[in-house]
C-alpha cells in the first residue's frame, strides 16, 4: 500500500494555489461549517521519525473537539461553544504532524443520512451538487470528494462514515468498538459509535488508523487491538437473499462480485436471519443513550440560551425547544419512550437481546467466511429534499451498516464503480480486530476498479 | 398503639482527594466552580473515568456492613433535570450495586444491641449546588462529582429515637473505616427517611419519604412528628398519601413537596461508557485490609476487658483514634480503668484548657501510661500526678522527665524521711513533748509540718508509721 499522497506534503507551502483551487470548490459543495486553511499548521511536536502524517492537513466532523476551534454539532444549541480541549484521535494526528484545517457539516448531533439536518449549513454532493453527500459525516466525505483534504475524521454510530463515503465515492472506514477512543466525540448513542476515517487513499486510511489507534486513559471503553493472525483472506461472504436495491446500486454490486472472483476469492453465500431486526433494534439503543446523552445541553453551563427566563426549569425547557432541530427532538422523545419503566423490557431490554442474536449471527458468517460483502447503502445519492425517501425510509436503509455497529465490528465502504455517473459503496464487515482483512481486500479490489476522481477535482495546485 | 416503621437512605460523601469520574479536586468550601473541569461540568464529548478508590472505599462499607458484595459491579444512568446537575443524569448503581443483603448490629436508645438489615450500598457522584439570590439563581459545581456512597438500609428501625442512635453508630463506622469524616452539618452525611405506621401484626403501611433533614435530632424529631401526623390521619379515617415531605426546622413540622402521582422516573439504563468492574485478587486484599475491628464489637471487648462502664465504654470507643489511645495506654500502664477515668475527665480538662483534640495535643498513649504506673507505684500521688498531666500539655515532655527535673518524686524511704523529720522534732520540740505526754490531738500538726517541708511529697503512710514509730 501507498504513503500519504505526497502532494498534499507541499500543502503549507503552496497554500495559495491551494486557496485557489479551494475556495471555489467549497462554494459548490459546503463541506465546512468552520474552514481555517489559512492558519498555520497546527500540527503537534514530536520525533519527525514518529510523524507519519508530516504536513497533512485534515478536516473534521464538527461533532469532534479540536481545542480552539467550534464544536457545534451542526445544532444551533452549540453554534457559539468554542471547545476547551482536543479529542484523542484529533491530538494523536496532530503529534502524528497533521494539522487541522476545518470543522465539516454533519446532520445535528450526528443524525440523519444526509447532512440536511444540520442547523448550521447545506452540503452537496462533489459529484453531482443537486444530490447529498450522505450523512451524518456528509461534510467530511463532501470535503474529501472535492480533494479539499486528503482525509477527514467523521463518527459512525450506524453507518456516518460509510454512507457519506460510499455516496461521495471515497473510502470509509469505520473500526473495531473501542479501538479509536471517543474521548472528544460529542456522544449521540455511546455504546454504537467510534470515529472514523474517511479518505480517497486507501494506505492513508490505514496510516491514520495506526497513528491514532489503540487505549486511552480518558475512555475507559477503548482498547490495544488485539493481535490476530495474518493471513490472506480467501473466503467472502455475500448475502443469499438481497433485495430492495437500486437498480444502479444492484448492477454495481452484481460487478463487483464478478471482480472479487476474478481476483481469486470464493463467495459464499449466506443469510442473516436478524438482518431485518437491525434497524428497529439499532433505533431503540441509539435513540434511548440519545435521550441521556442530549440533556446536558440546557442552556446552563454553555449552548443556546433564551434571553430571560422566568426560573431555571423555564430557561432549560427555552432552550431545547428553541435549540434543538426536530430530528433530534423526534429522537430524544423516541429515547425517553423506550426508557420508561414498565416498558423497558418490550423495548430496550429486547433490543438488547436482537443485538446479541445479530452479533451471533455475524460470528456464524465469520465461522464461514474471512469477510462479509454488502452494498453500503441501497441507493446512490438522492437529490436534496428528495420526498421519494421518506425519514422513516432513510433509516431502514440503515440495515446494512447498523449491523457492525451493533455488533462492534469493523466495516469498510470502498468505491466500487458508478451508475449514472454518481459512485456507488460497497462494503466489507469482517470481525473484531480483523481490520486487516477489510484493507487487504479493498486493495485487491482497486487494482481492478481504480478509484474514480470526481470531475473537475484535482491535485493541480501541488504542482 | 401504632408502631412506627423506619428506613433510612444514607449518603456519605467518600474521603477520595479527587472526584468519582475525574481529577478535579474533591475539596469542601473552596471558592465556587474552581474545582471543574470539562468532565464534571458535562461538556460535549468528555467521558467520565472511574475513581477506583472511591470504589475501594464503597467496597470497604459494603463488606464491612456484612453485604454480600459484587464481583462484577456496574454504572446506571439514572435521568432526570436538574440545573446542578451538569449532565443531567446521575451516574449511579441500580442493577448491580456494590453490596446487597447485609446486615449491622446497633446500640438502640434503650441500650439493647439491635440488628437493622442493609438493602444494598451503591456509588454514586453528587450534584452541584443551586443558590437563590433574589432574582437571580446561581450554580457551584464544586462539588458535581463527589463520590457519594449510598447506603439504604430495610425498615427495621421502629423509632425517632433509635434511628438517631443508629445514625450515630453508622457515622462512627465510617469514621473508624477512615472512608468519610460523616459530617452532617457540612453535608458530607445526608440521609432521607422513610417513615410509615402500622397496628401491631398489619402490614406495612403507606410510607412518606422525608427530606431535607441535616441533624440527627431533626431525624429523630420528623419521625416523631410523622408518627403523629400520621396517626391523627388514620383517626379521622383520612388516607395517608404516598409523597415526598420536607422537614421545616423552623417550626418542626414536616411539608408536603411532591405526591407520587409527580415521582419521577429515571428511566435506569446501564451506563455504557464504564465497562463493568471486577474485583480482582489485590482490589479484595485491599478491601479486606481496609477492614476494622467494628466500634460496637470493639466496646464490648474493650469494656470487658478492662472493666469498665457503659458510659466509659461509650467513651473510649467513640472514635477509632480515642479507642486505639485508650487500649494503648490502658495495656501498657495495666490500669485501663484509671486510663479511662484520666481521659473522661482530667484529659478533657486539659484539652478544653488549651483548646486541643486528642490528635493534636502533645498527650500519648505512653505518656499517660507512664503517669499512671508513677501513680500506682506510689512514685507519685494523685495531686502530684495531677500537675504533670498538667506539665505534659503545657511542656510537652515525659512525666517521668518532668517529675525528676522538678524534684517530684515521692519520699518512700525511711533514710529519705528520717532526717526531714528529725528536723521538723527540732523546731517543734515543745509539741512532740506535749504528744508524748499524751495529747495526741496534736499529732495532725506534725503531719502537717512533715507534709509542708517536702512539698507534700512525702507518703502519707510513710509519715504516719514513722511518727508512730518516734512517738512511741
Amino acid at each position: 500500500m501507498s504513503d500519504a499522497p505526497s502532494p498534499w506534503k507541499s500543502f503549507q507551502a503552496k497554500k495559495e494555489a491551494y486557496l485557489a483551487y479551494a475556495r471555489p470548490w467549497e462554494k459548490k459543495v459546503g463541506s465546512f461549517l468552520t474552514f481555517r486553511p489559512e492558519a498555520p499548521s497546527s500540527a503537534g511536536s514530536g520525533p519527525s521519525g514518529a510523524r507519519p502524517l508530516e504536513g497533512l492537513p485534515f478536516g473534521v466532523k464538527d461533532n469532534i473537539a479540536v481545542r480552539d476551534f467550534p464544536l457545534t454539532c451542526g445544532s444551533k444549541m452549540l453554534a457559539d461553544l468554542v471547545s476547551p480541549y482536543d479529542a484523542t484521535v484529533v491530538a494523536r494526528a496532530k503529534a502524528a504532524g497533521a494539522s487541522v484545517i476545518g470543522k465539516t457539516n454533519l446532520d445535528e448531533f450526528g443524525m440523519g443520512s444526509s447532512t440536511e439536518n444540520s442547523a448550521l449549513g447545506k452540503t452537496s454532493n462533489p459529484w453531482d451538487q443537486s444530490r447529498v453527500a450522505g450523512g451524518s459525516s456528509g461534510g467530511s466525505a463532501a470535503a474529501v470528494a472535492a480533494g479539499l483534504v486528503p482525509f477527514a475524521f467523521g463518527t459512525d454510530t450506524g453507518g456516518s462514515v460509510r454512507q457519506p463515503a460510499g455516496f461521495c465515492g471515497v473510502y470509509g472506514f469505520k473500526p473495531t468498538y473501542g479501538v479509536l477512543s471517543r474521548y472528544g466525540l460529542t456522544a449521540y448513542a455511546s455504546s454504537l459509535e467510534t470515529p472514523g476515517i474517511l479518505a480517497k487513499d486507501l494506505g492513508l486510511v490505514k496510516t491514520v488508523f495506526d497513528a491514532v489507534k489503540g487505549r486511552d486513559p480518558h475512555d475507559q471503553t477503548s482498547l490495544d487491538p488485539e493481535s490476530q493472525p495474518v493471513r490472506p483472506v480467501k473466503t467472502i461472504a455475500v448475502l443469499a437473499d438481497l433485495a430492495d436495491l437500486d437498480p444502479g446500486v444492484k448492477a454495481v454490486y452484481e460487478q463487483t462480485l464478478v471482480h472479487l472472483k476474478a481476483l481469486g476469492y470464493t463467495l459464499v453465500p449466506v443469510t442473516l436471519p436478524t438482518l431485518e431486526y437491525a434497524v428497529p433494534a439499532y433505533y431503540t439503543i441509539a435513540t434511548a443513550e440519545a435521550s441521556a446523552n442530549l440533556a446536558r445541553f440546557n442552556g446552563i453551563r454553555y449552548g443556546h440560551r433564551p434571553v430571560y427566563a422566568e426560573n431555571p426549569e423555564h430557561l432549560v425547557r427555552q432552550s431545547r425547544t428553541a435549540g434543538f432541530g426536530n430530528e433530534v427532538k423526534t429522537r430524544i422523545m423516541l429515547g425517553t419512550y423506550v426508557l420508561r419503566s414498565g416498558f423497558q423490557d418490550q423495548f430496550y431490554t429486547k433490543a438488547q437481546k436482537v443485538r446479541t442474536l445479530i452479533s451471533n449471527d455475524l460470528q456464524k458468517v465469520f465461522d464461514q467466511a474471512d469477510l462479509l460483502l454488502t452494498p453500503t447503502f441501497p441507493v446512490p445519492a438522492f437529490v436534496h429534499g428528495d420526498k421519494t425517501m421518506t425519514e422513516f425510509q432513510q433509516k431502514l436503509a440503515d440495515k446494512f451498516t447498523v449491523t457492525a455497529n451493533l455488533a462492534g465490528v469493523p466495516a469498510l465502504s470502498f468505491p466500487a464503480g458508478l451508475a449514472g455517473g454518481l459512485p456507488v459503496g460497497m462494503q466489507f464487515t469482517a470481525p473484531a480486530f480483523c481490520e486487516a482483512r477489510l484493507f487487504e481486500a479493498a486493495a485487491a479490489f482497486a487494482t481492478r476498479v481504480p478509484v474514480a476522481d470526481c470531475p473537475g477535482t484535482s491535485l493541480d495546485w501541488s504542482k | 398503639m401504632y408502631q412506627t416503621v423506619v428506613g433510612l437512605e444514607i449518603h456519605i460523601h467518600l474521603n477520595t482527594k479527587s472526584k468519582a469520574f475525574c481529577s478535579c479536586l474533591a475539596e469542601f468550601g473552596d471558592e465556587p466552580n474552581t474545582n471543574v473541569c470539562p468532565v464534571c461540568l458535562g461538556y460535549p464529548g468528555v467521558l467520565p473515568v472511574l475513581n477506583e478508590e472511591a470504589l475501594t472505599q464503597g467496597y470497604t462499607v459494603a463488606r464491612a456492613l456484612g453485604c454480600n458484595l459484587s464481583q462484577r459491579t456496574l454504572f446506571d444512568r439514572k435521568n432526570y433535570f436538574y440545573p446542578d446537575m451538569p449532565k443531567n443524569y446521575q451516574i449511579t448503581q441500580f442493577h448491580d450495586p456494590v453490596g446487597r443483603d447485609g446486615k449491622i448490629e446497633f446500640q438502640a436508645h434503650d441500650g439493647t444491641i439491635k440488628t437493622i438489615r442493609i438493602h444494598d450500598v451503591h456509588l454514586e457522584e453528587d450534584a452541584g449546588k443551586m443558590i437563590h439570590a433574589g432574582d437571580m439563581s446561581l450554580c457551584d459545581y464544586n462539588r458535581a462529582g463527589y463520590s457519594l456512597l449510598e447506603v439504604v438500609t430495610e425498615p427495621d428501625l421502629t423509632s425517632g429515637e433509635d434511628a438517631e442512635a443508629f445514625l450515630l453508630s453508622f457515622q462512627r463506622l465510617v469514621r473508624y473505616l477512615g472512608v468519610s469524616d460523616g459530617n452532617m452539618d457540612e453535608g458530607s452525611m445526608k440521609c432521607d427517611t422513610n417513615v410509615s405506621i402500622r397496628k401491631a401484626g398489619e402490614p406495612l403501611g403507606t410510607k412518606v419519604e422525608i427530606k431535607n433533614l441535616n441533624s440527627t435530632r431533626f431525624i429523630k424529631k420528623a419521625i416523631e412528628f410523622e408518627t403523629k401526623r400520621q396517626a391523627t390521619a388514620l383517626e379521622t379515617n383520612q388516607r395517608i398519601v404516598q409523597e415526598t415531605r420536607l422537614w421545616n426546622e423552623n417550626r418542626d413540622v414536616t411539608e408536603s413537596m411532591r405526591s407520587k402521582e409527580g415521582s419521577l422516573d429515571y428511566r435506569y439504563f446501564p451506563e455504557p461508557d464504564i465497562p463493568p468492574f471486577l474485583p480482582d485478587a489485590a482490589f479484595w486484599a485491599a478491601v479486606e485490609s481496609r477492614q476494622v475491628e467494628l466500634p460496637l464489637a470493639r466496646k464490648h471487648r474493650l469494656t470487658a476487658a478492662f472493666g469498665l462502664s457503659r458510659e466509659q465504654g461509650d467513651f473510649v470507643a467513640e472514635s477509632r483514634f480515642m479507642a486505639d489511645f485508650f487500649e494503648q495506654a490502658a495495656k501498657e500502664s495495666g490500669n485501663g480503668l484509671a486510663v479511662a477515668n484520666w481521659l473522661m475527665g482530667d484529659v478533657q480538662k486539659e484539652l478544653n484548657h488549651f483548646n486541643l483534640s486528642l490528635e493534636a495535643s502533645p498527650l500519648t498513649p505512653f505518656r499517660l501510661a507512664q503517669l499512671q504506673k508513677l501513680l500506682d507505684s506510689g512514685r507519685i500521688h494523685i495531686k502530684i500526678a495531677k500537675q504533670l498531666l498538667d506539665a505534659v500539655f503545657e511542656q510537652n515532655k515525659d512525666p517521668e522527665v518532668v517529675m525528676r527535673e522538678k524534684g517530684l518524686e515521692a519520699i518512700t524511704t525511711e533514710e529519705q524521711l528520717s532526717p526531714i523529720v528529725d528536723k521538723v522534732f527540732e523546731a517543734h520540740a515543745t509539741v512532740v513533748e506535749a504528744i508524748k505526754a499524751g495529747d495526741a490531738r496534736q499529732k495532725g500538726f506534725l503531719v502537717g509540718q512533715v507534709m509542708k517541708a517536702t512539698d507534700g511529697r512525702a507518703a502519707p503512710a510513710l509519715v504516719n508509721s514513722l511518727l508512730a514509730k518516734r512517738l512511741g
